[in-house]
């Protein structure tokens, strides 16, 4: 493991020291030749005949890591000088995916059928892709240690989609490429911007060489979004003030203020109760502050997984005196969520940030968008 | 007692939100319906009463279980009663299928957690009892109790190794211990059986030092020594298992706080080593949990970090001096 890190280090570093114009800074965003406009995790470069991807920071705390792949249009000669290790062939044809995340990108992109297994099935909202499941054409792969190593070797996947270190920790990363199969980290989930998250659909199409589509799905969600905060700003007269999260015993793990949730209640008209600290993990707070706190909060949202008042009074009775709570000011992101209990707001919700910002909006400031039926969201009784 | 007292005081004026000391009188003695009201009366008392509680249940099963092993290392949870509310806890948030994550086992309510725990723990209870009935000799006891634990570790790792991040981290928090967590009505529960257990143990105060000379001499002065470890036993599950049940397994608090009354008083008899114990530990645990509260900030740390960190130095210093202890067993 340690040995193929430091392999991948050295390619790096190679790399880029073979490149006057990456002396400067090992990572240059939004540089000439960079299609991406906003993310900060991933880059990818228009070469002639293939294209670089390079994922910065793929996974929670990391620093000065930055992975290199290079896109290669299947069937066309390999390009000198490229390492053929990180050479995936595109367009992809069978891929397997450690999140479910992912699936509604390559669902927007119509390439559905390639998808041929997904870590956790029963995480699936798709109706479509649940479909796919039960006919067998999606294996579940199983998770983290307890991956189907062999299955995975059956169904020879052109790529393993995979996120976060905890693949990279579990180890199994460091075998499935020794087996030859191609792996690429995806960390859209730590982009703190919802629309930084929704550009990932980009590298989705550089995978599948629909780049046209998939830039043309994002560029429509940024209008979009912009259209959206624009009106919200120009008709809003208060910021009611929002709080976040359950407890759990007693402590609450608060979302800084610069993550995306907070950024999507700051465009919809919104003021998060902890705006303004800074993390880049949850943070665990004694319950009384953050109590004493939430006594000021006008509404509360992303109540855990909570469906009822009842639910959140079992948790912890004293949260039921809270103003919000008396009011009914309580939203939860579990409006489209099925039976196995899979949630739509973390599968197509980040494809689609401005039909979270407007749900947020529309519980906030209700006079705005008086015909907005919610999607995510939906009011807590 | 006096320092019980302030110690208890002193719990309700710092907690993660800083509020002037005459906000919290105000709180206290008049009906002013503020916030700070609600975060001292229905926060801090209620969780200072638990800490203390904690304290003095711990402790004492702690200095039973010493006694009745005659091993300083004994602490409440050598008989398996903190593997057994594990595995119960375990089996309820990681033991279900992977399509449940822990927001919903959370939203079933803390009494789910509390159940589960004193089933386990309670099972675990009546096995010792049985093997303790067919067992002569106490240290067998012991290494079944310890052999017992490792076994049902084993089953938690296994639990651990199937389940998803959500379900781990909620169980991980868990074993961190909490005292915060309790309803009025669960604080209740916990009042009145720890009450019984701390009767019981004062009760069984000659018991204690007729044992601490050997089962055999407890024998000659005409003990029922199968009697006594029944009693002994019954009255540390009810300690510690109804404080694992609403607090989680917290640690070291048990085998350290004997210790520590023991170097203070210079005794090894019970008639003074159970009331120093009952002083000590509430104070101990009231002490850890002012810590954990970081007053100032708005972090919190859990409350098993504390308490292992005050208990780390105690148990090494016995361990260091053990020659001398071993006169007290």
């Amino acid at each position: 493991m340690n040995f193929l890190k430091f392999i991948l280090f050295i390619t790096i570093i190679t790399l880029l020291s073979c490149r006057s114009r990456d002396k400067k800074n090992d990572y240059i965003f939004h540089d000439a030749g960079n299609n991406i406009e906003k993310a900060e995790r991933f880059a990818l470069y228009k070469k002639d005949g293939w294209t670089e991807v390079r994922i910065i920071n793929p996974w929670q705390g990391a620093t000065d890591v930055s992975q290199v792949y290079y896109l290669v249009k299947r069937g066309s000669k390999l390009p000198a000088g490229l390492d053929p290790e990180s050479v995936i062939f595109v367009p992809l044809k069978k891929i397997i995916c450690m999140s479910t995340t992912h699936l509604a990108m390559i669902s927007a992109l119509g390439e559905q059928k390639s998808i041929v297994g997904v870590s956790g099935t029963n995480f699936i909202y798709s109706p479509e892709l649940i479909q796919n499941v039960k006919k067998g054409l999606i294996a579940d792969v199983g998770y983290e240690a307890n991956l189907n190593k062999e299955l995975i070797l059956k169904i020879a996947p052109d790529l393993i989609m995979i996120y976060g270190i905890g693949s990279e920790s579990a180890g199994y990363v460091g075998k499935i490429k020794e087996l030859g199969t191609k792996i690429i980290i995806n960390a859209d989930y730590l982009e703190t911007d919802p629309l930084s998250r929704a550009e990932w659909i980009k590298l989705f199409g550089a995978l599948y060489c629909k780049e046209t589509l998939a830039d043309s799905i994002f560029n429509a969600e940024v209008a979009e979004y912009q259209k959206l905060k624009t009106y919200i700003e120009q008709n809003i007269t208060t910021r009611p003030k929002v709080l976040l999260g359950l407890p759990f015993n007693d402590t609450w793990y608060i979302s800084p203020g610069n993550s995306f949730i907070s950024k999507l209640i700051s465009d919809a008209g919104g003021e998060y109760l902890w705006m303004n600290t800074k993390s880049s993990v949850s943070m665990p707070y004694g319950i009384e502050g953050v109590y004493l706190k939430g006594m000021k909060a006008d509404f509360w949202l992303n109540i855990g997984s909570v469906s009822s008042k009842n639910e959140i009074s079992n948790v912890d009775q004293r949260l039921n005196d809270l103003p919000c709570f008396k009011k009914g000011n309580l939203f939860n992101n579990n409006n489209r969520i099925n039976t196995n209990g899979a949630n739509d707001f973390w599968e197509s919700g980040s494809l689609y940030p401005h039909l979270l910002l407007k749900d947020i909006a529309t519980i906030l400031h209700p006079e705005l968008f008086t015909d907005h039926a919610l999607i995510y969201y939906r009011k807590i009784y | 007692m006096i320092i019980l007292v302030i110690l208890l005081i002193l719990d309700i004026f710092f907690g993660s939100v800083s509020i002037s000391a005459s906000e919290v009188i105000r709180a206290i003695f008049t009906h002013t319906n503020s916030s700070f009201e609600t975060i001292i009366m229905r926060f801090r008392l209620p969780k200072a009463l638990t800490a203390l509680t904690v304290g003095v249940a711990l402790s004492l099963s702690g200095l039973q279980m010493q006694t009745i092993f005659r091993n300083p290392m004994a602490g409440p949870y050598v008989l398996g009663i903190s593997s057994g509310a594990s595995l119960g806890v375990a089996f309820v948030i990681l033991g279900f299928s992977s399509g449940i994550n822990g927001d919903s086992i959370n939203a079933l309510g803390n009494w789910i957690l509390v159940v589960a725990s004193w089933a386990g723990a309670g099972a675990i209870m009546i096995l010792i009892m049985i093997i303790s009935s067919k067992v002569k000799d106490i240290m067998t006891l012991l290494i079944i109790g310890i052999m017992l634990s490792s076994g049902i570790g084993a089953v938690v790792t296994i639990l651990q190794y199937f389940s998803n991040e959500t379900m781990l981290k909620a169980y991980v928090i868990w074993t961190m211990g909490s005292l915060g967590n309790l309803t009025e009505g669960q604080l209740t529960i916990l009042l009145i059986s720890v009450s019984a257990g701390v009767i019981m143990s004062i009760l069984s105060t000659k018991i204690l030092n007729a044992l601490l000379l050997g089962e055999n001499y407890a024998r000659s002065i005409g003990l029922n020594v199968r009697f006594a470890r029944g009693a002994i036993f019954s009255c540390t599950s009810i300690l510690a298992g109804s404080v694992t049940a609403f607090c989680g397994p917290i640690g070291f608090i048990g085998i350290a706080v004997p210790h520590i009354v023991r170097i203070i008083f210079k005794t090894s008899d019970h008639r003074l080593l159970i009331p120093g114990t009952i002083l000590m530990g509430g104070a101990v645990m009231l002490i850890s949990d002012i810590i954990s509260q970081l007053p100032g900030s708005e972090n919190v740390l859990p409350i098993n970090a504390v308490t292992s960190l005050i208990g780390i130095p105690v148990v090494i210093w016995v361990i260091l001096r053990n020659r001398k202890f071993s006169g007290s067993f």
